[in-house]
């Protein structure tokens, strides 16, 4: 009592402008890092000295207590930021739980000025609310003459130890918990993730701490709510903080169970993209020209096309899996970051393309074309189409892909495997279920003279995705090297005119001559070069976000490659629209590309940070916001800049 | 050797009554309330299910609290519950502080208050266990809590919008809005209550955490 009678007095003679005060239970004070009186940008500090047993609180207190409240007054052209709260501790009172601070903190304010303003004095009301047992408001109106000042070395080692970085995490809602999993290397004895909602966490209740595998970590918040959609907090790994932040599916994050069914979905989707549509349409054609009365030949041709698909989908997660384990960098679409990749798929689908208009029956080729007596009992020729259909479609299913395969790739290999033999059972899904029910076959048309219509039709979207590809080729080298590639495409439009018009010696001769010339043309590709980019944006680089924000510089990053169409749909509605353009200018957004049409260890490890392996990705920051905000996958103008506002 | 036997067990008993978590209960909301029993300032026994056929409203308070200081200087909480008294509400102040903490009052001291204060309730509880506050949940003063006359609770949370933060220290109860008072007259009806849940803001409940 006479504790509460004593800090009353003093409360009263803190009002008279000082620096530093006595409040009561804490000595206050205002200080700077400023250094010389012409820089644009700086941090203030209020400095509270609490006795011992005493403590304030964090913007969340807990069960109880209340934040800080700053009013400032500063000449007009100075703006102080929000403050940037250092990582808490827990204080308990149980069964209550409290967060906030003890002994000598400091609460750093960054303050931007412009040139034009005289730097003078800065002022401050500061009212909080400081508790041991018992909580006391008190407050102290704190001054600093900027014009002579002396920078205080303890504010930029606060300033220093801020809960600046940001930790990936991976985040659910199991049962009555909220499970956050996260890595780092450093070896830490306690954890605990400090939440910002104030209505979802048992606080009272002890964050269970598990070591999943080596370097890996799952903590679990006690909810009271599970209705959690979002949050954000401090993750405090024996006092060292990072920021969390994250967006919880309905149901929590993506199970393995989700990443499998959405795999067998997408998988199924597939069939109907426009590289691999007329591949697997050539192959129901195929069991249409089988008749409806064979049912046995039709289970067993699409048993081996199943066969096919699947061990194609397992060769590549095998791939990727050794490519991860060897400590490559690598991202779904990965595969197109290579000129060469590019050059043979383009090759690929121009190649499919003419063997389509012409008559050609290629019995012994990768595509069975079916309405031939020879291919009837080529199990070969089904199994290979198989292969086909999954390589061809591997530029389509690039962006499309990403979520599910981005999610296989940060797994363990257990998980891995599932995912992709998933993606590979939905691709295969409707020969699969041929082969249950060959009967369902006679529901399709009769074979007649439509087939070689229709099959001569699809050579056009088979030409389309070799334009895209010899464009996405172009990107990554040069317009010498297009030329290159179109010439090989030139030999090899001839040597399939030869077979399918030429008969004996002819043939080979001619079939020679054009694969001489080939290698010829080959010998000359180019290396890739450097990539030009749009002349407004800047290149990305792995200091960039850092060096912005040290500056103070606003900025949107777009993780884009030629390859990737959702990117390139995202550029064309909404980044390369003069409105947008016109935005970016006006509020002074730097716009920034990381191009990862060719490979880069950089950006991929750049895209690591926000916890992705796939593109499109952007990034935004502006002055004041804590962390920079991961904007929509798929944008428009509206929606791009309403995120930027 | 066999006392030092049993002195390790009493030592290792002890120490996990020690270390057991003591967790604050969070009843359900449009569920029966939690019954308790507990002595008023006038050292009778009160029943929860005394009251049934009459809408009870639960306040958590501590005078020495500055948040509930406030409330009650400038008569915003007696003002609740004059209005809640004419209309037939039962109004319990519990006080969960432990003995020798912030708030924790004599029989004696808790009627001076209610008399110096103005205030109305149907009966301040000396709940000095804390057992009534973790049957609740409660965690700040003031805490409030609405019980519908079924004996159904309605809401839990905050006395009113001002919320956390050094403003309520200068805010005007005023332009508040009072999320008890406001929906006096649902919870009679016995209707959903447009507001069930917010978040208490206050001191600490000064519960026996020794």
């Amino acid at each position: 009592m006479k504790n509460i009678l004593l800090s009353c007095t003093l409360l009263l003679s803190s009002l008279i402008l000082a620096n530093p005060v006595e409040t009561g239970h804490a000595k206050a004070s205002l200080i700077t890092n400023l250094q010389s009186l012409d820089q644009e940008s700086f941090y203030v500090g209020v400095r509270l000295e609490m006795q011992d047993g005493w403590h304030t609180y964090w913007e969340n207190p807990g069960d109880s207590g209340s934040p800080f409240e700053a009013k400032w007054s500063t000449d007009p052209g100075v703006i102080v930021e929000n403050v940037q709260w250092p990582t808490p501790v827990t204080i308990p009172y149980p069964p209550l739980m409290t967060f906030g601070y003890e002994g000598d903190i400091v609460f750093p304010f960054q303050i931007f000025r412009s040139q034009e303003t005289n730097l003078d004095a800065i002022s401050v009301d500061f009212d909080f609310l400081i508790c041991a047992d018992i909580c006391i408001p008190e407050t102290a109106s704190l001054s600093l003459d900027l014009t002579s000042i002396s920078p205080e070395k303890i504010l930029d080692s606060q300033i220093e130890v801020l809960p600046k970085k940001f930790i990936p995490t991976k985040s659910s809602v199991e049962g009555d918990n909220l499970v956050v999993s996260f890595e780092t290397n450093k070896s830490f004895l306690n954890a605990y993730l400090f939440p910002r909602q104030d209505n979802y966490f048992t606080y009272s209740q002890t964050q269970k701490l598990e070591e999943v595998s080596d370097g890996s970590y799952k903590i679990l918040i006690p909810l009271i709510d599970n209705d959690l959609e979002s949050f954000s907090g401090i993750l405090s790994l024996d006092g060292e903080g990072f920021q969390v932040e994250e967006q919880l599916l309905s149901g929590g994050g993506m199970s393995l169970w989700q990443a499998i069914l959405f795999a067998l979905i997408g998988g199924l989707i597939l069939n109907l993209m426009p590289c691999v549509f007329p591949v697997i349409s050539l192959k129901v054609l195929s069991f249409v020209s089988m008749g409806g009365d064979d049912h046995a030949k039709i289970r067993n041709h699409a048993l081996v096309f199943v066969g096919g698909v699947m061990s194609t989908f397992l060769s590549i997660a095998s791939a990727l899996m050794i490519l991860r384990s060897s400590g490559a960098m690598i991202g779904w679409g990965y595969q197109l970051q290579s000129p060469v990749v590019v050059g043979i798929l383009t090759l690929i689908m121009l190649g499919i393309g003419l063997i389509l208009l012409t008559n050609i029956n290629l019995a012994s080729s990768l595509t069975t074309l079916g309405n031939d007596a020879q291919s009837r009992n080529d199990y070969s020729g089904s199994f290979f189409t198989g292969v086909l259909a999954v390589v061809v479609a591997s530029p389509c299913t690039a962006p499309f892909m990403g979520a599910a395969v981005g999610y296989a790739l940060l797994q363990p290999s257990f998980a891995t495997l599932p995912i992709f033999l998933s993606l590979g059972l939905g691709f295969a899904g409707p020969y699969l279920i041929l082969a249950v029910k060959p009967e369902w076959i006679s529901a399709l048309p009769k074979p007649g003279a439509w087939m070689e219509t229709l099959k001569q039709f699809f050579a056009f979207p088979m030409i389309a995705t070799a334009l895209w590809l010899m464009w996405v080729f172009m990107v990554q080298t040069s317009g010498d090297a297009l030329i290159q590639l179109l010439i090989l495409g030139l030999c090899l439009g001839a040597a399939i005119w030869m077979i399918a018009t030429f008969v004996g010696r002819w043939k080979w001769i001619g079939l020679v001559g054009t694969v001489m010339l080939s290698l010829q043309v080959f010998n000359n590709l180019p290396s890739p070069s450097e990539l030009q980019t749009d002349t407004y944006a800047t290149n990305w680089s792995t200091t960039i976000e850092k060096d912005l924000q040290a500056n103070n510089q606003a900025y949107l990053i777009n993780f884009t490659a030629a390859w990737c169409i959702t990117c390139q749909t995202n550029d064309k509605a909404a980044l390369a629209r003069p409105r947008v353009k016109e935005f970016l200018s006006d509020k002074n957004i730097q716009y920034i590309k990381a191009d990862w049409t060719n490979r880069n260890e950089d950006i991929a490890f750049g895209l690591a940070k926000y916890n992705r392996t796939g593109i499109p990705l952007y990034i935004f920051w502006k002055p004041g916001m804590n962390e920079s905000k991961i904007l929509p996958a798929v944008l428009t103008e509206d929606l791009l800049i309403r995120n930027m506002q | 050797m066999k006392r030092i036997l049993n002195l390790s067990m009493l030592i290792m008993i002890s120490s996990s009554l020690i270390s057991a978590e003591i967790i604050l209960q969070n009843p359900n909301l449009d569920e029966q309330a939690p019954f308790f029993s507990g002595i008023n300032s006038y050292g009778e026994k009160i029943n929860l299910s005394d009251f049934i056929g009459q809408p009870v409203i639960l306040e958590w308070t501590n005078h020495e609290c500055p948040y509930v200081a406030k409330h009650y200087s400038e008569s915003n909480m007696q003002d609740v519950q004059k209005i809640a008294q004419d209309e037939g509400f039962v109004w319990l102040s519990i006080i969960s502080s432990t003995p020798g903490d912030q708030g924790h009052v004599d029989k004696a001291t808790a009627n001076a208050l209610t008399k110096s204060r103005n205030a109305y309730p149907t009966h301040v509880l000396l709940d000095e266990s804390g057992e009534i506050g973790m049957k609740y949940g409660a965690k700040t003063t003031p805490h409030m809590y609405m019980i519908d006359s079924n004996g159904i609770l309605k809401y839990k949370g905050a006395i009113d919008d001002v919320g956390r933060g050094m403003k309520f220290f200068s805010a005007s109860f005023k332009d508040a809005v009072n999320y008890v008072a406001t929906q006096l007259d649902d919870l009679k009806n016995n209707k959903q209550l447009p507001i069930s849940s917010t978040v208490a803001y206050g001191c600490s409940v000064k519960y026996n955490y020794d």
